[in-house]
């Protein structure tokens, strides 16, 4: 009962974004105070949607985009978190995964700039995900870093002397284990890409044209429906690809 | 793996997170001295002087610390109680998926949605209206643009405190509390016994980096308070934003000074803030 | 750590403080001492990058289903819009520069203080416009549009469109607006909440146009920026605004960061006014339903402020010769027309009439008429120069100690 009561709750809480911004999206000439939207249209849908812009390919470079840096942050933060829990040098090596976050993101983008164009990596993707891994790898090294206990480095051990190859205690035996924060970190890391503007806005001088570099230009603009358009055209990719991993993101621990 | 390996990684990963960002630093701080950016107009120690009459920079740093406190108290208080008191329903049922999807929303989209929600013409303002609850604009509450940074508050907790359950209950399984929840009620502890002794301490400690983290992030926010604030007082990156967008070019060396600054004074802070975790750690 | 942190400065100094000879193609003299054939040959074929503000999205419509197939048709150019704008665009410019590489962007949609700053950075390739040879159509005469906040545009940027700063206001709330900026401070008083100024760009212009109105005599603030002139009218701004202040919207204890916000204020039917530097906006946004069909746009007494906004060609563009091509497209006349409809984007043209063919001419004058906005030939009369920027630079910083954060107003 009580369980149902927080469902409940939560669901509401969590839902009303989806309905309003629905409502929003359709909506025409809604003002205080009607409770409900006077007439509904398709404008602004078909005005986002329309001929002229390329949001197909910006969702798929997207999805491409987040993808890799959330493969390469997540692996490459199992990976260094090892060696940092194994490192002569653990201590700095954390203190120095905090530096790209004393830099708040809009700090970041205009100073490391300079930087990314002396590397000749302005305007192009490479620059681009250089950038976001700074800010992903980090925290996904951070996050990981929980895993690499006394215990986890014990399992490891263990499974060596029962047999096992160094991959095999890795697939086996540590990966399961570390599911559930990489899942968590895998999620986070591809969102944290999924939804960046400003640093792919500015290092790639506009020319990575994700999709959220394309629709972020309306979401804050004066276009109450146009903005709730683009914001659940932001929502739905990550929302669909959730759902599709409902059962990899929400499996059981053994 | 290879031997190298290892050394290879944290090489190239230390090139990354410490190269990238102290060059940064580095150019904000010989920006700040008139010798890096545009018009740079040679050496000068004056933005350094003026630092000290300049409040504005201490009073966006204060607004921000306190927001960040507040959204990291009830965030952490929301998510241990749902990890704690709910453990049951977030292992069987759609809790646990649930909290996934406050985690889509962009920051920005969360501020355009509560200013949709929350103002004093937003949607709960016309139900509030038709219901008879409120007869004009003003009756309604002031939850956004409002003095104490509601909506700001508001807004990020929404955003975080679903994170930090989701983090909460994986550390929960992956340390396999419920076994020693199992144990503890064995040897004779209480349910309440069990989660303030064992597994409060150990969830706070294991998540700690990450509670950092979050409320680093927090205090770098800039959607957010942008449309949900004032701009007075500001968080601290609108106010960094509003001085290296100002009209005036020569005024971007104090802006890379305030910049240099407040990302000086957040290393200082999380090194503090690293060295009591590391102090209270197992 | 700490011989780290110094290796690193020491290189980043080396990389911020010296340059190398630049290594381009040709030098914006050359690039400019061809001929238009040459020029046309050259740019065709070519990708074009143009930096711009996104956010309105019947001026993207119009870029992106007019502008771009029939720049692919005519040149073969492939026209990439990107968005960005202000300060940001000038500190990536500059950091290109320094960093001697070519740019990433070839076009610029700027005006006024970017104008002014990406001359002082020297980030603009010119003079072009008399290259053009669409040029010579231009209503280069107009001082609203051959001045650009005081400064001559002297052939460093295009004319693209011209506007004027207009108050927005719900006739359905509003019964009779406040006619002049004398009697506005009556009207709030009478009529307390509706009314709030923006603090960016169009919120500055609303600002100069009323310490203007204050001061009684445009004249003053012709020509470079006069110390004593604004020291004296903006300290009388502030005082009146003060006074106001308790009127506004949230009792003046807040004011919106940005225009869009303001825009979904009175959109949603909080505030009553709104502002734009666009005259034919107020039209704009009613056939997209976003403002409500009571929404009515005119300029106060004794006028507003009136400029154009306007294209450059980037100092290290890659594609000089195509942006040359495409800006000589976007003040053809056809272009042009396209513009000025207000149900495409409703942007007042740059060209001269006059040289117009008749023909061409009766299709300016056969426009669609504004709905809901003042006609041109009614608030021409009311327009005031845009100032020098210093000018705006001083009021938004003055606007932020004496207004919004509330410090005392020196005597002057």
């Amino acid at each position: 009962m009580r369980s149902n009561l927080l469902l409940g709750t939560l669901a509401v809480l969590f839902f009303v974004p989806f309905v309003l911004l629905a409502l929003l999206a359709v909506g025409e000439g809604w003002r205080f105070p009607a409770a409900l939207p006077p007439a509904y249209s398709l404008a602004a849908v078909r005005g986002l949607l329309g001929p002229g812009t390329d949001l197909l390919a910006g969702l798929g470079r997207s999805l491409l985009l987040a993808g890799t840096v959330a493969v390469v942050a997540t692996a490459g933060g199992f990976g260094l978190a090892r060696a940092i829990a194994r490192s002569a040098w653990a201590r700095h090596w954390e203190v120095a995964s905090y530096l790209p976050y004393a830099l708040p993101p809009v700090l970041l983008a205009v100073l490391i700039q300079p930087f990314i164009i002396r590397l000749h990596l302005s305007g192009s993707v490479g620059g681009v995900l250089l950038g976001l891994l700074l800010m992903a790898l980090p925290f996904a090294t951070l996050l990981l870093r929980s895993f690499w206990t006394r215990q986890a480095t014990e399992y490891e051990q263990l499974a060596r002397t029962l047999g096992c190859t160094p991959g095999q205690a890795l697939r086996q035996v540590l990966l399961p284990l570390a599911w559930p924060l990489l899942r968590t970190a895998l999620f986070q890391t591809f969102l944290l890409a999924w939804f960046d503007f400003g640093l792919t806005n500015v290092l790639s001088v506009g020319k990575v044209r994700t999709l959220t570099v394309q629709v972020f230009a309306y979401v804050g603009e004066a276009n109450a429906p146009l903005a709730a358009v683009a914001s659940l055209l932001l929502l739905l990719p990550p929302a669909l690809l959730l759902r599709l991993n409902r059962a990899a993101l929400l499996r059981k621990n053994p | 793996m290879p031997f190298r390996l290892p050394k290879l990684l944290l090489g190239s990963y230390g090139l990354l997170v410490v190269g990238l960002p102290l060059a940064g630093l580095a150019y904000a701080l010989l920006g700040s001295v008139g010798l890096a950016g545009p018009l740079a107009a040679g050496c000068t120690g004056r933005y350094w002087l003026a630092l000290g009459h300049d409040t504005s920079l201490l009073y966006a740093a204060l607004y921000s610390a306190a927001v960040a406190g507040a959204v990291l108290l009830l965030s952490v208080g929301l998510a241990l109680a749902l990890v704690l008191g709910a453990q049951a329903s977030l292992r069987r049922g759609p809790l646990l998926g649930l909290l996934y999807v406050p985690l889509l929303m962009p920051t920005l989209v969360m501020a355009f949605y509560l200013f949709q929600l929350l103002s004093r013409a937003g949607w709960l303002a016309r139900v509030s209206y038709q219901a008879g609850l409120t007869g004009r604009l003003e009756d309604f509450p002031e939850l956004v643009q409002d003095a104490a940074g509601v909506g700001i508050v508001l807004a990020q907790v929404l955003l975080t405190f679903p994170f930090l359950a989701l983090l909460f209950q994986a550390i929960y399984q992956e340390s396999r509390l419920d076994d020693y929840y199992q144990l503890t009620r064995t040897l004779g502890a209480s349910a309440g016994q069990f989660r303030r002794r064992v597994a409060l301490p150990l969830l706070l400690r294991r998540a700690a980096p990450t509670l950092l983290l979050s409320a680093v992030a927090t205090l770098g926010a800039y959607d957010i308070p942008l449309l949900l604030g004032r701009p007075y007082p500001q968080m601290l990156s609108v106010y960094l934003t509003t001085r290296l967008q100002r009209f005036d070019l020569r005024e971007l060396p104090a802006a890379y000074l305030a910049g240099f600054v407040v990302a000086g004074g957040l290393l200082v802070l999380l090194v503090l803030a690293l060295r009591t975790i590391r102090r209270h750690a197992l | 750590m700490k011989k780290i942190f110094f290796l690193l400065l020491s290189a980043a100094t080396l990389l911020a403080g010296c340059g190398t000879a630049p290594n381009e193609a040709r030098t914006p003299q050359q690039t400019l001492a061809q001929s238009w054939p040459q020029i046309e040959n050259k740019g065709k074929n070519q990708p074009v990058t143009l930096v711009m503000w996104q956010g309105d999205p019947l001026i993207n419509q119009y870029m992106n289903t007019y502008v771009k197939p029939e720049v692919q048709r005519r040149y073969g150019i492939e026209l990439q819009l990107v968005a960005g704008q202000g300060a940001q665009l000038v500190q990536t410019l500059a950091a290109e520069q320094q960093a001697n590489q070519p740019s990433e962007a070839d076009m610029v949609w700027i005006n006024g203080e970017t104008f002014y700053q990406l001359r002082q950075v020297d980030a603009l390739l010119g003079p072009f416009v008399e290259k053009l040879p669409n040029a010579r159509l231009l209503d280069l005469q107009n001082p609203f549009i051959n001045t650009d906040f005081q400064q001559p545009i002297a052939g460093m940027e295009c004319p693209w469109g011209n506007v004027q700063f207009n108050i927005i206001y719900d006739s359905a709330r509003v019964a009779q607006p406040p006619r002049s900026f004398a009697e506005l401070p009556a009207y709030l008083k009478a009529h307390p909440g509706q009314f709030t100024i923006p603090n960016e760009f169009t919120g500055m212009t609303l600002l100069k146009s009323w310490m203007i109105a204050l001061s009684g005599n445009p004249a003053l603030f012709r020509g470079k920026f006069d110390e004593a002139v604004y020291k004296k009218w903006s300290g009388e701004l502030w005082r009146v605004i003060n006074t106001s202040k308790p009127y506004f919207w949230k009792q003046g204890q807040t004011f919106p960061e940005q225009l869009a916000l303001l825009h979904q204020l009175f959109a949603n039917g909080e505030v009553a006014f709104t502002f734009s530097n666009n005259d034919a906006e107020v039209d704009n946004k009613v056939n997209q339903k976003v403002f409500p069909a009571t929404a009515r746009a005119y300029v106060p007494l004794p006028g507003t402020i009136q400029n154009a906004h306007y294209l450059g060609v980037v100092r290290g563009a890659q594609h000089p010769e195509a942006a040359l091509l495409v800006i000589n497209f976007l003040i053809s006349p056809e272009a042009q027309l396209k513009k000025m409809d207000p149900n495409v984007w409703g942007d007042h043209t740059v060209l001269n009439l006059a040289a117009l063919p008749a023909s061409q001419r009766q299709q300016f004058e056969r426009l669609p008429s504004r709905r809901y906005a003042p006609r041109r030939a009614a608030i021409q009369g009311r327009a005031l120069p845009e100032p020098d920027p210093e000018y705006m630079t001083r009021l938004f910083k003055d606007f932020r100690t004496y207004i919004i954060e509330s410090h005392a107003v020196p005597a002057s």
